[in-house]
């Protein structure tokens, strides 16, 4: 595609700022469905907006002992790299940006760029609430990392391909939630553990670290972070409905998709407690992985009949 | 052991109305007992000052125009009042009151917070010689 | 054995230091001592069993006499006996210290050195614990020539300036929570060394929300002070009201009719289940679980409406008055009262439900913070973190006051001492709160609202201990027949149950720490109005070794 195509896609529309806005509206869903979860109103539509204008405008304040670089880069590599891995996926249902075989390894590690950058971030400040909470992100980051990447796996290994505009495709005529439920639910967990929503917001808990790893960021930093939370939940949001809930094509399936699935996840957040670092990384290594392991197992043995 | 075990509550909630009350715009109204502002009948006082001498926080003072013809004059101050009621059941001629409407109170300048209560023409009068209040006995 | 009896059997334990006997009231004995029979008279009561030692007094007898006071109160059910020891003012005011056979005197010990000036051997704490740094040294408030202008801060020794204390070098660090941290509800300072996640040493300082309630008394009439102690905290407002009438009601020799001490013992309830709710709120909060949270808080709006509409406030209801209670319970409250107090057993049994069954939360409380039974009776500790361990110290049952007697209450124990433990002791003890408060409302007896009490108190001292929702409520009150008290000293249930939050927090994780500190139910309001409570950080003192070694000795075993 041309340069200037292809610089509209980046900026504008579908990645970019689209991308970014729409990430605060879906952040918004989120925090509406959990409020109403608990009989209260929740906020406005426009809050996530207001916030981040809000954080924009404020000064950072940058502690006096760190290294500037990595303070003021950290939250432009976290937000870059939610927004490049959104390249390749098919964002709100259209066909991603640009594709190539073996874009999905890319992609999911793309999106673990932002959770290594807060912990490097938290370490960085060191400020004692944000290193106790940058070793659980980073620690949190081992347990979930795996079994995630395992559930990706099952979709590409049934489709024979790499490539997530593949596996798009061919999943449009196979709904996998019904052949490998096993490893959808692992795949919408591990989202939830990515983005440290409850019960694993273990690394961010406030009632023990303050804020943990971001406890000194404010201002710009703090919004970017923010930012590329959001835009790595629709992508993560993307990424699962394309795999599991029979491929995204078009913006009505991507929103009614991405938007049921929401749903069960603030379902998720509100029922369950918050769970310790060391739970969380007992309950992934040993229920997580073993269980997507096992039907990575009988999928590759059936594969293996089937041939 | 279940889990989830408050999966009925949060589908109940998801279908009926939230609890939040959007003051200001809706109000319940508040009991008939409730505690708020002051009040005081003057054509019952007989300047004895007991609620004077009992308020925890001074917020009274009782302004004698004239004992013999019975004008008085309460000074009230809302800011210290905490609103505990003790005024209202020492005064044994029941010229005290808490209004239950009249709770809202904030203000963006001091000097709404000290009230006179009295006849309009006895606080006239203070208000115009008020280099002279005799204050009824006040706690050490 | 009847109170006599029991008064009996401690007054032959004490027989031989025994200087002169006093019965200021029917259920207490006072027995003057000297300073250096303290130990063995404090031993031998310990090791008889005879009761637990609740409350140490300090009292300045005034610049005149020359003289301080220490009253040390043991409770064994309704009876107290009380060691009193007179020391000269000045420098010579030494006592030796018990906190080695009894723990929790350890807390008394240090408001006593800091607020009046006794000077304690064997307690070798040099940092202060509600004062702040830069109070300077030998001024004591709560002396009687106490004045305003000896307390000007000290330049150079304000917090900001010290040198922390407690750090331990190498891989370890500390985490300060408080005094601002979202953990906190009110402001209080922890630190904990941690070694990665484990807690490796735990260390506390209060005294944020000092208001010098008692000092203040000093200078109030009875009357005022009824509204100063019910504003000592907002949660168990009205137990604090109710001790301090009760003990002047005591001292004037004074009944209130029967109609309002049901009505005192329906609002008691009724603050019962507003407490529990908001502690079970707090505690899901602290855990992760804000549905929970956010559903206890709901219904507690009930409770909170239910006050509001008999008593006129949602807090600080100031239902009591000396002599009886301001407020009546009509046709229309009863009613209200018997609707909300159905809701409100549903859920509760909803949230019990919820506590004992559901994983995740078991997860962060199943197992934490187990006290036993005999670490339990060592430590002091008192109301349902005690009851969860099986040590029945209620006051409501063990020493029945006002309506308690005719309307009485259940103790609900648990066995295990864990966090789930308290949970669902404080659950159950709710519902039979609601199961009484029926009772009550079916029950009023006829009758007045209030008798006369007199303006000047006649002179005496008088002892009231009431069960707020934390554990047993002690107010130590005397007169020397005027309008205003002449001490009244308070010593709140939180401040006994500190030690529990201390002594499991080493060793364990650092995000088991605020359910630690919320299932003590903590009221750092109640606390800091004069008492203090401290572990030091350094490890030459000799609480915090033997602390330690008692921590590590446990995950031994």
């Amino acid at each position: 595609m041309n340069t200037f195509t292809s610089l509209i896609t980046l900026l504008v529309f579908p990645a970019g700022l689209t991308l970014v806005l729409v990430g605060m509206f879906y952040e918004w869903i989120d925090r509406k469905l959990v409020a109403r979860f608990q009989n209260r109103i929740g906020p406005r539509w426009f809050q996530p907006f207001a916030d981040a204008v809000k954080l924009f405008a404020k000064e950072q304040i940058k502690p006096a002992i760190i290294n500037p670089y990595l303070f003021f880069g950290l939250p432009v590599a976290a937000l870059a790299g939610a927004l490049t891995a959104a390249l390749y996926v098919p964002l709100m249902g259209l066909n991603p940006a640009s594709s190539f075989p073996g874009d999905l390894i890319v992609t999911i590690y793309l999106l673990s760029l932002p959770t290594m950058c807060v912990g490097l971030a938290g370490w960085n400040t060191s400020s004692r609430f944000s290193l106790i909470g940058a070793t659980r992100t980073l620690t949190q980051l081992f347990a979930y990392e795996a079994p995630f990447l395992l559930a990706m796996l099952g979709p590409a290994l049934v489709a024979g391909s790499w490539q997530i505009n593949t596996i798009n495709s061919y999943t449009q005529n196979h709904w996998l939630i019904f052949t490998q439920p096993v490893g959808f639910i692992v795949a919408l967990i591990g989202l939830m553990g990515k983005l440290e929503l409850p019960p694993f917001d273990a690394p961010e808990a406030e009632t023990e670290i303050v804020a943990g790893a971001l406890t000194e960021y404010s201002g710009r930093g703090l919004a970017m972070f923010k930012i590329s939370r959001s835009v790595e939940l629709i992508v993560g949001l993307s990424l699962v409905s394309a795999f599991y809930l029979g491929g995204l094509n078009g913006i009505p399936s991507f929103l009614l998709k991405s938007i049921a699935l929401l749903l069960v996840m603030s379902m998720f957040q509100v029922l369950l407690t918050r769970l310790r670092i060391d739970q969380t990384v007992g309950l992934w290594w040993r229920f997580g992985a073993i269980l997507v392991l096992a039907q990575l197992l009988v999928m590759i043995v059936w594969k293996g009949f089937a041939l | 052991m279940k889990i989830g075990t408050m999966l009925k509550d949060i589908v109940e909630s998801f279908f009926k109305k939230n609890i939040t009350q959007l003051y200001p715009f809706e109000r319940t109204p508040t009991p008939q007992r409730f505690r708020g502002n002051l009040q005081y009948n003057p054509s019952a006082c007989t300047g004895c000052c007991l609620c004077v001498k009992d308020c925890p926080s001074k917020a009274i003072e009782l302004v004698t125009l004239d004992r013999a013809a019975k004008r008085f004059v309460l000074k009230y101050h809302m800011d210290q009042c905490v609103y505990c009621g003790q005024c209202v059941v020492n005064c044994r001629f029941k010229c005290m009151g808490m209004s239950n409407t009249d709770w809202e109170h904030a203000s963006l300048n001091k000097e709404e917070f000290t009230v006179y209560y009295g006849k309009d023409e006895d606080i006239k009068q203070l208000l115009a010689n008020l280099a002279q209040p005799v204050i009824g006995p006040t706690q050490k | 054995m009847n109170i006599e009896q029991v008064l009996a059997q401690a007054e032959g334990l004490l027989a031989p230091w025994n200087k002169e006997t006093i019965r200021p009231e029917s259920n207490r004995l006072d027995v003057v001592i000297v300073a250096d029979d303290l130990r063995a008279a404090v031993t031998a009561l310990h090791d008889a069993h005879w009761g637990y030692l609740s409350a140490i007094t300090g009292m300045d007898l005034g610049t005149a006499s020359g003289q301080l006071e220490a009253l040390y109160h043991f409770c064994n059910g309704p009876a107290i006996t009380s060691l009193r020891i007179r020391l000269p003012r000045g420098n010579e005011a030494i006592l030796p210290s018990i906190a080695d056979i009894l723990p929790p005197a350890s807390f008394f010990e240090r408001e006593m050195q800091e607020m009046l000036g006794f000077k304690f051997s064997g307690l070798n704490i040099s940092e202060r614990l509600f004062l702040p740094d830069d109070w300077p040294e030998n001024v004591y408030p709560m002396r009687a020539d106490f004045t305003l202008d000896q307390a000007a801060p000290v330049a150079g020794r304000h917090a900001d300036e010290l040198p922390e204390q407690g750090v331990v070098g190498g891989n370890t660090f500390v985490i300060p929570i408080g005094p601002q941290h979202p953990a906190l509800k009110e402001p209080g300072h922890f630190e904990f060394t941690v070694d990665g996640e484990i807690v490796t040493a735990a260390r506390m300082r209060l005294g944020y929300a000092h208001r010098g309630i008692e000092k203040a008394a000093e200078s109030r009439n009875w009357i005022q002070n009824l509204y100063l102690f019910e504003r000592v905290c907002g949660i168990c407002s009205h137990t604090h009201a109710l001790a301090y009438s009760l003990g002047v009601e005591k001292l004037a020799q004074v009944e209130a009719p029967p109609r309002a001490q049901a009505i005192r013992e329906l609002v008691a309830g009724l603050e019962r289940v507003h407490s529990h709710l908001l502690w079970l709120g707090v505690a899901a909060h602290e855990a992760g679980f804000d549905t929970l949270f956010m559903y206890s808080w709901r219904d507690r709006e009930t409770v909170m409406n239910l006050l509001e509409q008999i008593t006129g406030n949602r807090v600080n209801y100031s239902a009591n008055l000396l002599g009886g209670v301001k407020c009546d319970i009509g046709s229309e409250q009863a009613k209200a009262i018997k609707e909300g107090l159905t809701y409100l057993e549903t859920r509760i049994r909803h949230y019990l439900e919820v506590v004992t069954t559901d994983v995740m939360f078991l997860n962060r409380t199943r197992g934490i913070g187990t006290i036993s039974f005999a670490e339990a009776v060592k430590f002091g500790l008192l109301g349902p973190t005690a009851r969860a361990s099986g040590l029945v110290r209620d006051v409501r049952t063990e020493a029945p006051y006002g309506a308690y007697t005719h309307f009485p209450v259940s103790s609900v124990t648990e066995t295990n001492g864990d966090l789930e433990a308290r949970c669902v002791v404080r659950l159950k003890e709710l519902l039979v709160s609601c199961f009484t408060m029926r009772t009550i409302v079916d029950n009023l007896p006829e009758g007045p609202l209030t008798t006369r009490m007199p303006r000047k108190i006649p002179a005496g001292e008088t002892i009231s201990r009431i069960e707020a929702p934390r554990g047993e409520l002690f107010y130590f009150i005397k007169s020397n027949g005027g309008e205003t008290p002449a001490r009244v000293h308070i010593r709140t249930p939180s401040l006994c149950n500190w030690v529990s939050v201390l002594e499991k927090a080493v060793g364990r994780q650092l995000a088991d720490v605020p359910m630690l500190i919320a299932g003590m139910d903590p009221c750092f309001s109640c606390n800091d109005r004069l008492v203090t409570v401290a572990r030091p950080g350094s490890r030459e003192t000799w609480s915090w070794s033997r602390l330690r070694e008692y921590g590590i000795e446990y995950y031994k075993r």
